[in-house]
């Protein structure tokens, strides 16, 4: 049965991903199929090279498809150009990355501020110090990135990706960066974020441990889904069965 | 749409426009503290600050010596006349509201009992002089003072030679003419009093209403009326454009103040004027480098924000604005502090200035705050540009992948956007599109040479520098080596910069150098002071042995004759003027405005009447001193008549060496041979002459003598006791004027400094700007050496090590690049004579070296003192 992209959080058709090298095209995403409901925490998983990255930036709109379709709250991303698709980010979609990605120059404060700035909303700082508390930083407000710890930074992050109330939440390798205490942390905080603004959850990670808290598995092997799951060594002899998800 | 809904979106949107300016204000604020920004600021506060205060100084300059000038000429205009002026033209002065003064100049006797002399009888009115002062003083010879009367109906003043020609005293009567007038003051000096041989009678003052009475005037009377005028400049060209058409040539002259400009000063001004507009754009060149750099790094190191800004939602426009604004913020505040530093140093030395010229300074200039403020923005967004592109071009998968960076933008790009800043900016500054496209063409020029010769440099290099060191030391110098070769390019442009910083600073300092080495010989210690004429053959010996009982000893004493130049080739002199004054009409103007400086040494007569009139002539065996023979050959004892001719007026009279020139002397007639065209130092204050003869060609001739010396300011009061027993002789006194040219020159040489000060300022920026930028790569190499086990010592002298080549290879390249730059400059802009600098061919790479080999220590030092940890930290 055809989906409507209306009904999805994100619907992929058929997603590509080419890259030219000096050897020709080389293909990094096979063709991907896959629907993701509203309110749905997914992982996807897979090995190092897998494509988890690259299907995260597509279905983010950070990068351009080769081929197919792709909607993100109902919207066609394929048929947007950056700037339509920055816009449509913004409000709508939040980040976690591996590396925090918070911007040094500016405060933890002024970091969870910054999209909620960038939508042009009104109160951010009133919304950004009550994320804060609610991530249990309250007292670090003032201080810069490098003044905080990973976990810290991590936290800032994570109340930074909810303070526009995003409908769906990207999050790559959340706790690639930290400790086992401080992952445990991140874990508990983004999924109880998670739940209490009712966003649709798309993980990418190597953490088993994380991705079974997801109401989904989505396994990746060489630019596509597997049924089987794979082990993180890459062995050349397991059995894969690729198919849509 | 509801009003609620209209009110959501209106104060959306209000804060949406909120939004990018508090982050960028945010962003600004952090950022300020850091090295880049820092560098921006001071680099466009350095080049406004050197804009503002060179443009603003010379334009300041420029006014003051204008009005200095009108001073020397008591007005703004002047209309000669043989004849009283018509009664229309000086009503049309009225209704044009400029103020007139009437001046009445003629030769005449003056009587006291007995004793009688020539005199140059100047009748004034009240209004005389317009502008500057009459000087008077308490006694004969004492120090003039100002003063602002004038000589009332039946008062005489004196001048002080007159007092011991007639044995005079104030209060005496003398006669002029038909009335007797009483001595009321000792004249010291008239502002518009000029030196001139030609007219070396002493001069009196007296009221305009006596001048009928005398019986100064009438048919056969020499009189000539002066009228002068100042008024707005307006009031003055119109009242001009009405009264020149109706002037006959014949009975009527025009002269401006601007004629009037002191010759030395000008000089001294103008060539400053051009190290100035020179030094400007050197400091705005190196400002630009160093902005670029800074930019360019800046740019960098915000690729991350930029990407997760977009991440984020931002879009294209949001995140243009914000970095544009922080370009802006700190283009505001460079432009702040820029003209603040550049408007407080103007102030200082054009004060100084002002106080030595005895004039006062209105006035607001705007073209400087314009062409200033236009520098900043040019500087500081021109010079961006091309890094600010880059950074708009990073895309937000960054977030993802690192290793992505800004789109590549054609590089051609920014050197399109370099060049057209870097070409704006000299146009606008220098106000003459040839100069600067030709400054431009030769800097590209240079530019590409330069490039090709440092990459021959680093290829020849790494090949053939082998170390033989220790082992240690041998490593570092490898190490080094090839770190250069792997980044030839990069390296390239930062050996071109430093190149660049170092060949311009060496420019800046051998050119002020020179310069101020020029001005201090041109009125060195013990430059003559005083003039004497009017000495007879009879006189000399006395008067040689009299003034050595003062101390005084002139130089040389030159027989002086007046004559009249008649004619050339047998063909009359008239007849040659005019063919050559319709053919060179221009070129003619141009010597003029150099005569005025000569007239101090020479008759003002010529600049007037041409030489169809008289000319002072001199005879000698040696060439004088500061002269020197451009074409033809000095001559030998015992040769036929022959001449000397000053190489400039040979020009204008179309004179070339074996022409036959005739000379009336009184009733004799000589004609000479042109044996030698000479070239003549006009600023050494010693009697100067067109025209010089071999003494066998005026055997019969009996003539007076002049001569120059100095007395120191103590002697002045013994120059009555000096000159008492020779009475007839003339004396002109050049002090005054000196001392103004000196003072003048002291305070020019100030700003002088001060743009050095700028320059080598802009200098190290460049400098520091290009070591930081290198800082982020140098911290990856040396958190991999680190990590890999090598020691501290042999990073730091590895680095060292580069920075020290680098700093070598800059000074060689910067001195050949400053011998050909200074060959062209001194020869065809600052009219000096080019000399090779062979001391900067060992201290500019000692130099390079040291500067570039410390700025480098300083880099790695900061960064070895980081733990190995927290390096790999920062560069992941």
């Amino acid at each position: 049965m055809d989906i409507k992209p209306s009904d999805s959080a994100i619907l992929t058709k058929s997603l590509t991903k080419k890259v030219k090298t000096s050897e020709g095209d080389l293909q990094i995403l096979n063709p991907i199929d896959m629907n993701i409901k509203y309110g749905e925490s997914v992982a996807i998983v897979g090995a190092s090279g897998s494509g988890k990255s690259t299907l995260l930036g597509l279905l983010a709109g950070l990068d351009d498809a080769s081929e197919g379709e792709i909607y993100l709250d109902g919207q066609p991303l394929h048929n947007m150009n950056e700037e339509q698709r920055a816009q449509l980010r913004g409000g709508r979609v939040g980040f976690i990355f591996q590396t925090f990605m918070l911007v040094q120059s500016l405060t933890a404060l002024e970091n969870i501020m910054l999209p909620a700035q960038l939508a042009g909303l009104s109160n951010a700082a009133e919304q950004a110090k009550s994320l804060l508390e609610k991530v249990g930083l309250a007292h670090r407000a003032n201080h810069y990135p490098n003044q905080l710890s990973g976990g810290e930074q991590q936290r800032v992050a994570i109340a930074r990706a909810f303070i526009s109330k995003p409908k769906i939440l990207f999050a790559d390798e959340p706790t690639g960066n930290l400790d086992a205490k401080n992952s445990i942390n991140i874990e508990s905080l983004l999924f109880e974020l998670n739940k209490k603004f009712g966003a649709t959850l798309l993980l990418v990670t190597h953490d088993t441990d994380l991705a079974e808290k997801c109401d989904r598995q989505l396994h990746m092997h060489a630019g596509s889904f597997v049924e089987t799951v794979i082990p993180l060594t890459n062995s050349k002899h397991d059995e894969e069965v690729v198919h849509d998800v | 749409m509801t009003s609620n809904q209209q009110s959501s979106s209106h104060q959306s949107s209000y804060h949406h426009k909120n939004a990018w300016f508090s982050i960028a204000w945010r962003l600004f604020c952090h950022e300020s503290k850091r090295g880049e920004l820092t560098i921006i600021l001071l680099a466009i506060s350095l080049s406004v600050a050197s804009v503002l205060a060179l443009s603003l100084f010379s334009e300041r300059l420029q006014y003051a010596l204008t009005e200095k000038a009108a001073n020397y000429f008591t007005a703004d205009r002047m209309l000669w006349s043989a004849n009283p002026a018509p009664t229309q033209w000086l009503e049309k002065a009225k209704q044009s509201e400029l103020t007139m003064a009437t001046q009445l100049r003629s030769n005449s006797m003056l009587f006291a009992g007995d004793a009688m002399s020539l005199v140059f009888v100047r009748a004034i009115d009240e209004n005389f002089p317009l502008k500057g002062t009459i000087r008077i003083a308490p006694q004969p010879f004492a120090e003039g003072a100002d003063t602002d009367l004038t000589p009332a109906q039946g008062e005489i003043w004196l001048e002080s030679r007159i007092f011991q020609l007639l044995n005079v005293q104030l209060g005496s009567m003398v006669e002029l003419g038909d009335i007797k007038l009483k001595v009321t003051q000792v004249l010291a000096q008239l502002p518009d009093q000029g030196f001139s041989l030609g007219n070396s009678s002493p001069h009196v003052v007296i009221n305009i209403t006596d001048i009928k009475a005398a019986g100064l005037i009438g048919q056969h009377s020499n009189a000539w009326f002066s009228y002068s005028f100042v008024g707005s400049d307006e009031a003055i060209i119109q009242y001009e454009d009405w009264l020149l058409p109706q002037l006959d040539n014949e009975v009527h002259g025009w002269d401006t103040a601007e004629d009037a400009k002191d010759f030395w000063l000008s000089r001294t001004i103008r060539k400053a004027g051009q190290y100035f507009l020179l030094s400007s754009l050197l400091a705005i060149i190196l400002a630009s480098i160093s902005i670029a750099v800074a930019a360019q790094r800046y740019c960098q190191r915000h690729y991350d924000p930029v990407a997760i800004m977009k991440t984020l939602g931002g879009s294209n426009s949001q995140i243009r604005k914000i970095f544009l604004l922080q370009i802006g913020f700190i283009s505001i505040a460079g432009i702040i502090i820029g003209t603040s530093i550049g408007y407080v140093f103007q102030y200082g030395i054009s004060t100084l200035i002002a106080n030595q010229l005895n004039i006062e300074l209105s006035g607001w200039y705007w073209r400087p705050f314009i062409i200033a403020i236009f520098t900043g923005c040019c500087c500081a967004f021109l010079f961006s540009v091309y890094p600010l592109m880059k950074l708009f071009s990073v895309p937000p998968l960054r977030v993802l992948r690192r290793d992505i960076d800004a789109k590549p933008l054609k590089f051609t790009f920014n050197l399109l956007a370099s060049g057209i800043a870097i070409f704006l900016l000299m146009w606008a500054y220098s106000n003459d599109l040839k100069i600067s496209a030709i400054l431009f063409a030769s800097g590209v020029i240079l530019v590409l040479v330069l490039l090709a010769i440092t990459l021959v440099f680093i290829t020849l290099g790494r090949r053939y520098a082998q170390a033989e060191f220790s082992p240690g030391l041998a490593g570092a110098w490898n190490l080094a080596w090839a770190r250069i070769q792997r980044r030839a390019m990069g390296n390239s442009i930062q050996l071109i910069s430093f190149s660049l910083t170092i060949m311009l600073l060496l420019i800046v300092i051998v050119l002020r150098n020179d310069m101020l080495e020029q001005w201090r010989s041109q009125l060195p210690e013990g430059t003559p002071n005083y003039f004497l004429a009017n000495i007879t053959k009879q006189e000399l010996p006395e008067l040689q042995r009299h003034l050595a009982t003062f101390d005084v000893f002139p130089k040389e004493y030159y027989p002086v004759i007046r004559s009249r130049l008649t004619a050339i080739n047998d063909e009359t002199i008239d007849t040659t003027i005019d063919k050559v004054k319709k053919k060179n009409e221009k070129e003619e103007k141009e010597i003029k405005i150099e005569d005025k400086g000569k007239a101090k040494e020479e008759s003002t007569d010529k600049e007037r009447e041409g030489f169809g009139r008289e000319v002072n002539l001199t005879w000698r065996d040696t060439l004088p001193f500061k002269n020197e023979i451009v074409e033809g050959t000095w001559w030998e004892k015992d040769v036929p008549n022959s001449v000397s001719v000053e190489e400039k007026v040979a020009g204008e009279l179309n004179i070339i060496i074996g022409d036959k020139i005739t000379f009336n002397i009184g009733s004799q007639i000589v004609t000479a041979s042109v044996t030698n065209l000479r070239s003549v130092n006009w600023q050494t204050m010693q009697p100067n002459f067109y025209f010089i003869l071999n003494p066998d060609a005026v055997t019969d001739i009996s003539p007076t003598y002049i001569t120059a010396f100095n007395l120191a300011k103590d002697q002045k009061s013994e120059l009555n006791k000096m000159l008492k027993p020779f009475p007839t002789l003339s004396l002109f006194d050049v002090d005054y004027r000196i001392q103004q040219v000196k003072d003048v020159i002291k305070q020019v040489s100030a700003a002088v400094e001060f743009i050095l000060i700028l320059i080598l300022c802009a200098g190290s920026l460049v400098l520091i700007a290009q070591v930081q930028a290198s800082i982020e790569e140098r911290q990856q190499e040396l958190a991999i050496l680190r990590t890999l086990g090598a020691k501290g010592k042999l990073i730091q002298q590895s680095v060292v090590l580069e920075f020290v080549i680098v700093g070598i290879i800059s000074g060689i390249i910067a001195a050949f690049a400053n011998e050909i730059a200074l060959y062209m400059l001194q020869t065809n802009i600052f009219e000096m004579e080019y000399s090779f600098h062979f001391e900067f061919w060992l201290l500019a790479p000692l130099v390079g070296a040291s500067v570039v080999g410390c700025l480098g220590a300083l880099t790695c030092w900061r960064l070895l003192r980081i733990n190995t940890l927290k390096l790999i930290r920062e560069v992941m």
